[in-house]
């Protein structure tokens, strides 16, 4: 009753319920819904299923291609380098991208206009397009990185570039980081001290969901690694790639590991960003 | 059924002359008188404007609004005064057409368009955030009935030109709604909905989103728009001061009911109960007892409302602010428990014998102000009490 | 701290590492495109012009991502307008799922295609056995522009879904209190003010589709012919490498890139200045 008021009638709780059954428009939305689950449920049901052959449903059920995979060292190792690579290239996106964005929302606010210009730069390069120059670039002399896990970590950087520095921005304007740093350094911390004990704490939040979501991403990603480094350092995406010849069951218990492994990541993340927004809203 | 008022034609430029062009008869503008005249000016037929029968609306199991019976005369301007969540924009947004009803019917004129859809109800309505089309400049946001309506596009930019004087925002016609001001974007929006020449006006709290000083001004210009075009107008609000400045007739509601229908003086000095005393004012509310020594008698009602105003206080035996009335109760001893200052009023809290009292007195020199502390005297005038029914 | 660096010292290691791996790579292939064996020139492009299997590339490459941006556009345009029609359970349930979709793309794709839709694949079998269809060419174009079209899809409700939600109530009753029908209020408000939103939208879908590599690559490795494909292979591939070549088609595949998004920008330079009526 309280805001019976204002609300139109559809956006009525009890109306909104009656109606979602009767509704035609939640139709088309199950019907996309479906469009899109099916290849994700066929494939956990091959992941699951003994046999799969001419019949509408599997044969049996069984665990055993996970246990398989999850037995496969060469799995466990991709799996390894994987995990290698994207804590490398988040804790140097994080190195680089912090002073970056304190700067830009402290000492030099045209900064972030600059920042929100060329974060847009991967956006406007295929993968593809920056790896013909990197190949070519970091092939041989005093930088020959390519093949080797120390060409991902950097190009990795500039991939999650636009969600670190969005992220890392966005969380600064909210803490209103100049008057944090003001007050620290009247109450005697210098700046370095300032940041780490004052600002960093309050950037957790925004940190948290910008790393998880990267994190998800960057297990994903394929095309660098097989274009720059390949199997000489096989990563998970690598990997399954390599597996195409595997059985079709093993090779779901993998792509639905994998799944499920981004799928924690971005949960974590959206659930700290909620966390973080129920906590401004206090 | 849309032009069912006719207006001459007119080569107006300047604001005023082109008021005078959209004015249907010789309109008498001023104040209370001019809902009575205009009664007379618009329809041909007799009868009222609106007539509202019985309406009522439920979400599941909770009413909105229940028995809302009210007629409205042509040209009257009512508001719709209670507290948020009173139903008093759901019963606009039902007389629209943008809500359905579960019960009653509604009459516009002679016409019953209680199933019309709002397309067809020929009434205009004007929204609290101004509802303007962001994608179009304010001439087409105003001429986007017209369009509707199929008006060929040289009478449609005279009309829009027209309007847009009235409003006084001729010079805005071509910017966006992004580029204007909040007053800005509510008088396109009122010019929007004044220039298909809709039978009745809905306005929906269209001065809350303003800041203090536009929204005197466009309450001001509203209500003499609206008396120059004799237009009937509901108006929605919270705010009892707008209420009383605008109204011909106030309609108090709560919760989903009208409590009293009458003009501002009678709803803020006669209020009929408890509630509408409560929501009206700063009406000290008493029991018969509490009430007694100040009356002087046991009313015979269950409740008694003192307005802050009804009362006066004397100090030592000499009267406070001026002259008291005749009539007035006998003396009953307080204690200043504290003061407000509110410009030309000072409002006293007044702790007697276990009864608060709010008691306003003319703020005429801060050497008359009275400590906390002060013993006092209270009185109230007996013709200004209002003995409530319960 | 008694060591005093002036502040802008902080902004070095960034500038450096995005220079080295960013803009240093891309200026890279916009140079060595015009360098034909140690000359400067245009032969590169001249032979991507002039040969039919590259001409193939770009081609195949304009159709999959024109057709599948268009569908996965069109398909995500009612889908978010049934959402704002639905529950708000629904809603919430819906655009997290999709959240989730949008994650499960390149190598895995590929590989859940091949068990919903190969030659052996499940729902291939299924719709035989009920003898809807006899085949289903996955590794055929129609077949891409289906996998394309599933993976626009959740992009595309992700990115229209808040400029839907922007959408106010208050305009549809104003509309329909002024005398338009539901036709009217879609052609003269709804669709114009939608309309920036939907043209970014098919511009950033188009980039992701010309852009993907990882789904066609694993699901045919080389044997279908797309630019980035063709791209990919002339600088990793097993037989002849031709750097420049490449850079000369990347090169190509930006620029076709940049002209979607400046005519995306000069649609809505214009509709904002006439789009007013």
């Amino acid at each position: 009753m309280a805001h019976a008021d204002t609300m139109p009638a559809h956006k009525s709780p009890t109306a909104a319920s009656l109606s979602a059954t009767f509704n035609p428009y939640s139709w088309v939305v199950g019907g996309v819904f479906a469009v899109l689950a099916l290849p994700l449920v066929a494939t956990l049901g091959y992941a699951l299923a003994t046999r799969w052959g001419a019949t509408l449903t599997p044969d049996g059920l069984t665990l055993a291609w996970f246990i398989e995979l999850w037995t496969t060292p060469r799995f466990l190792a991709a799996f390894a380098r994987s995990l290698f690579i994207a804590v490398g290239a988040l804790a140097l996106s994080l190195a680089l991208v912090l002073p970056v964005a304190l700067l830009a929302h402290t000492r030099y606010p045209r900064l972030d206009r600059w920042m929100n210009t060329l974060i847009l730069m991967p956006f406007a390069v295929p993968p593809v397009v920056s790896s013909v120059g990197l190949l070519q670039l970091y092939a041989g002399g005093p930088l020959a990185l390519v093949g080797t896990p120390w060409i991902l970590i950097p190009t990795y950087f500039t991939i999650v570039l636009p969600f670190m520095y969005r992220a890392i921005a966005n969380s600064l304007r909210a803490v209103d980081v100049q008057s944090l740093m003001d007050a620290a350094q009247l109450l005697g911390a210098g700046p370095v001290k300032a940041f780490f004990l004052v600002v960093l704490p309050n950037l957790r939040g925004g940190v948290q969901i910008a790393v998880f979501l990267s994190f998800s991403f960057l297990v994903g990603e394929f095309v660098f690694a097989n274009m720059l480094v390949g199997t000489r350092f096989e990563t998970l995406q690598v990997y399954l790639n390599n597996m195409r010849g595997a059985s079709g069951h093993f090779t779901s218990a993998l792509v639905i590991t994998l799944f499920v492994f981004t799928l924690i990541l971005t949960w974590l993340g959206n659930r700290q960003a909620e966390h973080t927004i129920t906590e401004a809203a206090r | 059924m849309m032009a069912a008022t006719t207006r001459p034609p007119s080569s107006a430029t300047t604001p005023k002359a082109s008021q005078a062009a959209y004015r249907q008869q010789p309109a008498i503008a001023s104040g209370a008188t001019a809902a009575s005249a205009s009664r007379h000016t618009d329809h041909a037929s007799s009868g009222n404007a609106i007539s509202l029968k019985g309406l009522a609306k439920r979400f599941g199991d909770t009413d909105v609004f229940a028995n809302i019976d009210a007629d409205i005369a042509h040209g009257e301007f009512i508001t719709l005064l209670g507290p948020s969540g009173c139903g008093k924009s759901t019963l606009l947004r039902a007389i629209a057409g943008l809500t359905s009803l579960n019960a009653g019917q509604i009459l516009v004129g002679d016409t019953d368009i209680t199933h019309l859809p709002p397309q067809r109800r020929g009434v205009g309505m004007v929204f609290q955030h101004y509802a303007l089309f962001p994608n179009m400049k304010v001439a087409d946001n105003v001429a986007f009935g017209l369009r509707m309506q199929k008006v060929p596009s040289d009478e449609r930019a005279r009309r829009v030109d027209e309007v847009l004087r009235l409003v006084e925002m001729q010079d805005q016609a071509h910017k966006f709604p992004h580029q204007l001001s909040g007053g800005q974007c509510q008088r396109v929006a009122l010019a929007r909905s004044l220039v298909v020449e809709p039978r009745v006006l809905l306005m929906d709290e269209p001065l809350s989103a303003l800041d203090a000083r536009i929204r005197k001004h466009l309450r001001d210009q509203i209500r003499e728009i609206q008396t120059s075009l004799g237009l009937t107008t509901l108006f929605v609000t919270h705010d009892q001061e707008e209420a009383m400045l605008m109204s011909d007739r106030v309609f108090l509601m709560h919760q989903g009911r009208i409590l009293q229908q009458d003009s501002a003086e009678a709803i803020y000095t006669r209020p009929r109960d408890e509630n509408a005393a409560g929501f009206m004012g700063h009406y000290c509310l008493l029991d018969a007892v509490e009430a007694a020594p100040l009356l002087g008698y046991r009313s015979k009602a269950g409740r008694v409302a003192l307005r802050p105003e009804a009362l006066y206080l004397s100090v030592a035996g000499m009267p406070l602010g001026g002259e008291h009335p005749e009539r007035v109760g006998p003396g009953v001893h307080g204690v200043v428990r504290r003061h407000r200052l509110l410009g030309n009023i000072v409002r006293y809290d007044i702790d007697c014998a276990g009864v608060s009292l709010t008691v306003d007195t003319l703020n005429r020199s801060a050497r008359t102000l009275l400590p906390q502390g002060q013993q006092v005297t209270v009185h109230v005038d007996l013709d200004e009490v209002q003995e409530l029914d319960t | 701290m008694t060591l005093r660096l002036p502040a802008w010292l902080w902004l070095l290691p960034f500038a450096i590492v995005f220079c080295a791996f960013q803009l240093a790579p891309m200026a890279w292939v916009a140079i060595s495109a015009f360098n034909v064996n140690g000359d400067w020139g245009l032969g590169h492009f001249q032979e991507i012009a002039q040969s039919a299997f590259f001409r193939q590339a770009i081609w195949k490459s304009l159709t999959i991502s024109l057709v599948s941006s268009a569908m996965g556009l069109i398909i995500a345009t009612v889908t978010c307008h049934a959402l704002m029609r639905s529950g708000p359970r629904l809603r919430r349930a819906m655009i997290a799922f999709t959240n989730m979709t949008s994650n499960f793309a390149g190598v895995p794709l590929a590989f859940a295609f091949i068990i919903l839709l190969g030659a052996n694949g499940v729902l291939t079998l299924a719709l035989q056995q009920l003898g809807i269809i006899e085949d289903v060419r996955l590794y055929s174009t129609g077949g891409l522009i289906v996998i394309y079209t599933w993976f626009q899809i959740p992009l595309g409700i992700l990115l229209l879904f808040p400029a839907f939600s922007g959408l106010k109530a208050e305009w549809r009753d104003a509309a329909h209190l002024l005398g338009a029908g539901r036709i009217a209020y879609w052609q003269r408000i709804g669709l114009p003010v939608l309309w920036p939103a939907l043209a970014g939208t098919f511009t950033v879908l188009f980039a992701n589709a010309m852009g993907a590599y990882a789904t066609v690559y694993a699901l045919v490795n080389t044997s279908y012919n797309l630019m980035t494909i063709r791209i990919a292979n002339l600088v990793a591939g097993d037989l002849f490498l031709e750097p420049n070549l490449a850079s000369a088609l990347a090169l190509v595949l930006v620029v076709l890139l940049v002209l979607v998004t400046l005519v995306q920008q000069w649609l809505l330079r214009r509709s904002a200045q006439h789009g007013s009526r």
